[in-house]
């Protein structure tokens, strides 16, 4: 009697659980239990919004599902490979002259070298090869590194991505050319001066033209009931701001779509919507959301699942009705959080600031009279890894000090936000502005050499400085224990005339 | 003759007709690889000469870069040639071309496969000629051209015979210095 009864319950359950996963993956729900492996840095902020990467469609072949995967890489990296002047673009392999390299490594594919899912075997860069994979290509014949390069005669293939030596993608500070034209540079150059970020500095260099006239307190459209909040000096540094000076009122931010008094007091919010600084902090806002701080907003990740257009691309339109409330709020889609908590980084932070979540004015005081941009605070506020700790004593928190209190000329303080948000200029309209992604320019670090280290110190010995882990993690208390040779091999060949001889 | 016998017979000599007829509303492989060529040759020729000797060589107002962003310099005709042939392989997949020589600056643009092996030699040998075959490649055949590239200005042959990482520096104006070869997939 139990077998049968056994049997039927065995069925049951299978029939259930298959139901279950088939939902979270066909209809909604939280599909956090389906995580295979852990996901890399950035994309574990929206590793349940599947359809970021996986957009093919469901029961698609997996040449198709690959595709697929490979274009939403390019998607959101597209463009940044394309400034950073890709040494291994794809449209170099797609060349049908390429066939034989597609056997032994096929570039044409994101995938090729970088898979999700599988944290056993991701290194930095989120590559997922043994580090030797330049063998594939420069091995044989005439593409056989070792018999180009007398240097390199009796180097492997493991140490070609080294510090300071080879990047796949990013070459931009390490290009045989621009090492030899850089190869007598000092390891300081004078004057050490940031010129980006001394024009930005510059009194007036910051707005391009007012909004509008400078704003008074009687003209700072907020509810007279909200105005009454506020202390009278608190309203007075307001309108001493930046914002009031250049006409950006209350409302602007407040109550954006209020046209009229009436409109204005019913809009209000304490709280304001982020798209509120987009709209005249373009450049800032949208690399805020390239980078880990503001990922959950980029506007490629997928928005969550609804349950009405889920069940009506299976052709069981309206039956969300039907469904008991309880089953409803089980296949809603969780959102990935809008905002990230600090808590939820994966680098050491505070405890204290756990709770809190990244928004612009998480580093930005809108109403503050003072101008000077969060640079060194803000950021230790919460980063507590040993990079942020060892930087209060070190040389270039010296130099922010001093040209904090004036002794020091402008552009020659060295902040975090002065390595780590550089100033940048936009390629689309040529303007300079503060980059907000700090991971743009972090792995490899060699690409904070040409934006940043190179504004005061020589190419080699930055190269030196970057390549030496001990000397990055103390916050570059002292000089590099290491030297990379490459400046040198490079300059040598020149100079020797070796490249005729070969 | 039993009348299916007849059907049959002006069946065959219908297909005897249509056949070659339906063919010659293709335009040969070799004929689109020439037309292709003569605007590709042309182009980079008026880049060369017009853009680059002139500016950099006669008037000596900017010079020709490799990095020419970082340098704020001109285009090498090389790169130009390379930049049009990515911008049509985003475009379509009818054809493939690049610029390749058996003496290059740059040694990812020396000969991989057998043809462009025997083309690049076939035309720097035989002057005035172009060189034509079939390959497979990556489970497609080909039917590539090889056309040889000569040095159209004093700017193609002082630069290659200054450049560090030129294996030859002995050419002189109008010597064939590499080739062009334009592939299109047929049917094998």
């Amino acid at each position: 009697m139990r077998t049968p009864l056994l049997w039927l319950l065995w069925t049951v359950l299978t029939l259930a659980g298959a139901a279950a996963v088939g939902a979270a993956v066909f209809i909604g729900g939280d599909r956090t239990p389906m995580l295979l492996g852990e996901t890399t840095g950035v994309h574990h902020q929206f590793e349940t919004a599947c359809e970021s990467c996986h957009g093919a469609e469901p029961l698609s072949s997996t040449e198709d599902a690959l595709d697929a995967l490979n274009e939403s890489c390019r998607t959101c990296h597209d463009e940044e490979l394309k400034l950073s002047d890709d040494s291994h673009p794809r449209k170099k392999f797609r060349d049908p002259r390429m066939a034989d390299y597609w056997a032994k490594l096929d570039a044409r594919a994101c995938t090729t070298c970088h898979i999700e899912h599988e944290p056993e075997i991701t290194r930095p860069g989120a590559v997922t090869l043994a580090m030797d994979y330049c063998i594939a290509c420069h091995a044989d014949g005439e593409q056989d590194v070792r018999a180009e390069r007398e240097s390199h005669a009796g180097l492997g293939f493991e140490t070609c991505a080294s510090a300071g030596c080879h990047n796949f993608h990013d070459n931009r500070a390490l290009y045989e050319d621009f090492l030899v034209k850089h190869a007598d540079d000092p390891w300081l150059l004078d004057p050490p001066v940031a010129a980006n970020a001394a024009a930005l500095r510059a009194p007036d260099a910051r707005f391009a033209k007012p909004v509008g006239e400078p704003l008074t307190l009687a003209r700072a459209e907020a509810p007279a009931a909200v105005l009454a909040r506020f202390p009278q000096q608190e309203l007075a540094a307001w309108a001493a701001s930046a914002h009031a000076e250049t006409g950006v009122n209350c409302a602007a931010c407040h109550a954006p779509r209020a046209k009229d008094e009436a409109a204005l007091a019913a809009e209000w919010s304490d709280a304001f919507d982020l798209k509120a600084c987009a709209k005249c902090h373009r450049n800032q806002a949208q690399s805020w959301t390239e980078g880990r701080h503001g990922m959950a907003f980029h506007k490629d990740v997928a928005n969550p699942r609804k349950l009405d257009k889920q069940l009506k691309s299976l052709g069981l339109a309206g039956l969300e009705e039907d469904l008991p409330a309880a089953i409803r709020a089980w296949l809603d889609d969780p959102a990935p959080a809008p905002q990230m908590t600090v808590a939820a980084a994966r680098i050491p932070m505070k405890a204290e600031a756990g709770h809190a979540v990244l928004s612009c004015a998480s580093c930005h005081d809108p109403h503050a009279p003072e101008r000077a941009p969060a640079r060194v605070e803000t950021c230790a506020g919460c980063h507590d890894d040993d990079h942020t700790k060892a930087y209060f004593g070190s040389r270039h928190h010296e130099l922010y000090l001093a040209e904090l209190a004036g002794e020091g000329p402008p552009g020659s303080g060295v902040g975090c936000a002065d390595c780590h948000m550089p100033k940048v200029e936009d390629p689309a309209s040529g303007r300079v502005f503060t980059t907000h992604n700090p991971n743009a320019y972090l792995r490899p670090n060699e690409k904070m050499i040409r934006p940043v280290c190179m504004d005061c110190h020589g190419l080699g010995f930055a190269i030196d400085a970057l390549a030496d882990p001990a000397l990055a993690a103390n916050n570059f208390k002292g000089r590099p224990a290491v030297h990379v040779p490459g400046i040198d091999w490079a300059a040598r060949r020149v100079t020797t005339g070796e490249a005729a001889r070969q | 003759m039993p009348a299916h016998k007849i059907k049959l017979a002006a069946a065959v000599v219908a297909a005897g007709v249509a056949v070659p007829a339906m063919a010659a509303d293709g335009i040969a492989p070799q004929k689109v690889a020439d037309m292709l060529h003569a605007v590709m040759n042309s182009d980079r020729t008026v880049y060369t000469r017009l853009v680059v000797n002139r500016l950099a060589n006669k008037e000596g107002v900017i010079k020709a870069s490799e990095h020419f962003e970082d340098d704020k310099a001109l285009p090498l005709p090389a790169q130009m040639f390379r930049f049009g042939a990515e911008m049509v392989a985003d475009q379509t997949e009818e054809f493939t071309y690049s610029l390749l020589s058996l003496w290059p600056v740059n040694k990812q643009n020396a000969p991989k496969t057998d043809a462009e092996k025997e083309g690049l030699e076939y035309v720097a040998e035989n002057v005035g000629e172009n060189w034509y075959g079939e390959e497979e490649l990556g489970g497609q055949t080909y039917f590539t051209a090889v056309y040889a590239d000569t040095g159209v200005a004093e700017a193609c042959v002082s630069c290659h015979n200054e450049h560090k990482d030129s294996p030859r520096t002995d050419f002189e104006l109008g010597d064939v210095m590499g080739g062009v070869v334009i592939r299109i997939p047929i049917d094998g």
